[in-house]
């Protein structure tokens, strides 16, 4: 604390002192003297040097004697009385503005620290992840409160905790950051002045200030000061920074929020894109085909996962359809989706009489690298219909529930014989054949049926998927398939779709 | 999910509990990336408590198997409960996988490899 000086009172209220001094000399004196306890700091008159004192009365602020008020050419009770009331009223008057010196002083301290806080304010609002946020706080505190370190100490995913500090922590530090972990777990304050030798202070540290940071009732942070280079940490040091924790609270909130939006708006995006990625590439209407009655359709799920179908057509006289379920949701499986129809439809093009299990087989050898790079695979049914033939080619790469119902009998799963496309180098699958005459139906649907789950829980299952179309089976192909889309929608009224829902009905038709 | 790991000898066992799907599939891939990058590439995966496996599971149990046999390991499956034995012959990933009743049968493949 600033301390006022007798000189520097003197200086600045000389012209008091003289009118002091001139009434002591009218009342007889030879000379009025302020004296500071080694020499003269001003005498009365000025034209000469003081006679010694017959009177002295002590200047003192507090209990601190500053010096004296000397008096020559005088004495007796009275003028004692006088000499000693007039000291008396010179302290009173130092020592109100040596307290208002220091008032003044910190009022100056006040505002600049508001200053600080603003700018500190405006500094941060700008700040979209916590790392910078972190340093521009850490740095400007350790300037407001003359600490020698400063570090925010933050939650991140998965339950660790990630330490900032100004100046930056060393990889030496591990006592600190385990000790800040420790004080972030317990979400209290914490505060120890003058390090005691049982303390659990890890060194450097001798003194550290602590202050939990809350956003919205959870603790997701905390402020560590470490070291006050001039003494403790006081109520006023406290205070500030509380208001600083208080201002990271709001910032952080503000960027975590931030960030959870925007990672909304990435998944929403990414929804859409996948969605328009399929609704292009699903044929509209399946084609007409000599002897078929067909139906197709699709029900995606919120997120979209990789189901498709396709028709290829050849000469009029061949017919070969292609439904497939890439793993995963969303846009990767999406794309692995669009690759592998197109893909299929290029073999199917290009070989002049095409067996299923040639198509899945160089299918298979294209995309075998793709799918080990992103760690995914497609189960694939491609079936083939001649016209006139009366029986179904096909080969099926792990791909499940597809249910073959001939006419009055019952109905039963075409189970694969391969793994799905992308598993193997070397594709597994051979064509197989079934009769295939009028009335007979041939449902090719993906897991998102049988896998569709109610409010309880409970599966829709094979079971319930074979006996819907056993019951449905004498009816033409698209009331089949809009009657099984309405039977799952039915069960899992309640839970959210989990999968996409796809399926083509292919019926022979009466002739 | 509950995913558990420990080692006997250099064979690493992953159990799974649960149901196993989308959601549940990353921190498993994530599991078996860790393991395989520490050096282990044999690898047994216990699906006991597994009542559920969906196509981004066998998916990432596919990756697994790949890698660790990329590195001359294996992954192994043990105690199949009957819904997952289902799914496995219906995908016919049954052929792809080797499949065991119990850990010791697993860990004894190992051994004989």
């Amino acid at each position: 604390m600033k301390k006022v000086t007798l000189k520097s009172f003197l200086e600045r209220q000389r012209p008091q002192f003289a009118s002091l001094a001139e009434g002591w000399l009218a009342a007889g004196a030879t000379s009025f003297v302020v004296w500071d306890g080694e020499r003269s700091l001003a005498h009365w008159p000025h034209d000469r040097p003081p006679a010694p004192p017959d009177l002295k009365a002590p200047l003192q602020i507090e209990t601190a004697v500053s010096g004296e008020l000397r008096v020559s050419g005088l004495c007796g009770e009275e003028a004692t009385a006088r000499l000693a009331a007039d000291a008396r009223l010179i302290s009173q008057l130092m020592q109100l503005e040596d307290e208002l010196e220091c008032m003044t002083a910190e009022l100056i301290h006040s505002e600049d620290q508001l200053l600080a806080l603003y700018n500190l304010s405006q500094a941060t609002r700008s700040h979209l992840e916590i790392a910078p946020l972190a340093k521009a706080i850490t740095q400007t505190i350790v300037q407001m409160l003359n600490v020698e370190r400063a570090c925010l100490i933050f939650k991140v995913a998965d339950g660790a905790a990630s330490v900032i500090g100004y100046p930056e922590m060393r990889s030496g530090s591990p006592g600190l950051c385990h000790f800040l972990e420790q004080l972030l777990a317990s979400g209290a304050e914490f505060l120890e002045n003058q390090k005691a030798r049982s303390s659990e202070l890890p060194d450097p540290a001798y003194n550290l200030l602590f202050l939990p940071i809350q956003t919205r009732g959870a603790l997701v942070a905390g402020l560590g000061l470490i070291n006050k280079v001039d003494g403790d940490f006081q109520t006023p040091d406290l205070k500030l920074a509380r208001a600083v924790a208080g201002q990271t609270a709001v910032h952080m909130d503000n960027i975590l929020l931030y960030q959870k939006s925007l990672k909304q708006a990435r998944l929403q995006a990414e929804m859409d894109l996948a969605k328009n990625v399929q609704l292009q590439l699903l044929p509209q209407t399946p084609p007409l085909v000599e002897g078929l009655d067909l139906y197709a359709g699709s029900r995606p799920a919120l997120q979209v996962g990789g189901d498709f179908y396709d028709f290829i057509v050849e000469s009029g006289e061949t017919f070969i359809f292609t439904l497939g379920d890439v793993s995963g949701k969303g846009l990767p499986a999406a794309l692995l989706m669009a690759m592998t129809r197109t893909v299929l439809r290029s073999r199917a093009k290009s070989l002049p009489a095409p067996a299923p299990m040639h198509m899945l087989g160089e299918a298979n050898e294209d995309l075998y690298d793709d799918f080990t790079d992103v760690g995914m695979f497609a189960t694939v049914f491609v079936g083939r219909y001649d016209v006139g033939q009366r029986c179904l080619l096909y080969a099926n790469a792990g791909h499940s529930p597809v249910i073959y119902c001939p006419a009055g009998e019952r109905a039963r799963l075409l189970v694969a014989d391969g793994p799905a496309m992308g598993v193997l180098p070397v594709n597994l699958c051979e064509d197989q054949r079934v009769p295939f005459h009028p009335g007979d139906v041939v449902v090719v649907a993906t897991d998102g049926f049988n896998e569709a789950r109610n409010e309880a829980g409970d599966l829709f299952g094979y079971e319930q998927l074979l006996a819907q179309v056993e019951a449905l089976s004498s009816q033409p192909a698209r009331q089949i398939g809009e009657a099984l889309f309405a039977a799952v929608v039915d069960f899992g009224r309640g839970h959210l779709q989990d999968d996409d829902q796809t399926l083509i009905v292919i019926k022979g038709a009466t002739p | 999910m509950e995913i558990k790991s420990r080692s006997s000898n250099a064979v690493t066992i992953l159990a799974l509990a649960g149901r196993f799907d989308a959601y549940e599939a990353g921190p498993v891939d994530r599991h078996l990336q860790k393991t395989l990058a520490a050096g282990s590439s044999s690898i047994i995966v216990d699906l006991a408590g597994v009542d559920f496996v969906d196509s981004t599971a066998l998916a990432t149990l596919v990756k697994g198997m790949k890698r660790c046999r990329q590195h001359d390991g294996d992954l192994h499956l043990c105690c199949l409960q009957q819904p997952v034995r289902v799914i496995f012959e219906l995908t016919r990933l049954d052929k792809v996988f080797k499949i065991f009743s119990d850990e010791e049968e697993a860990l004894k493949a190992f051994a004989s490899a």
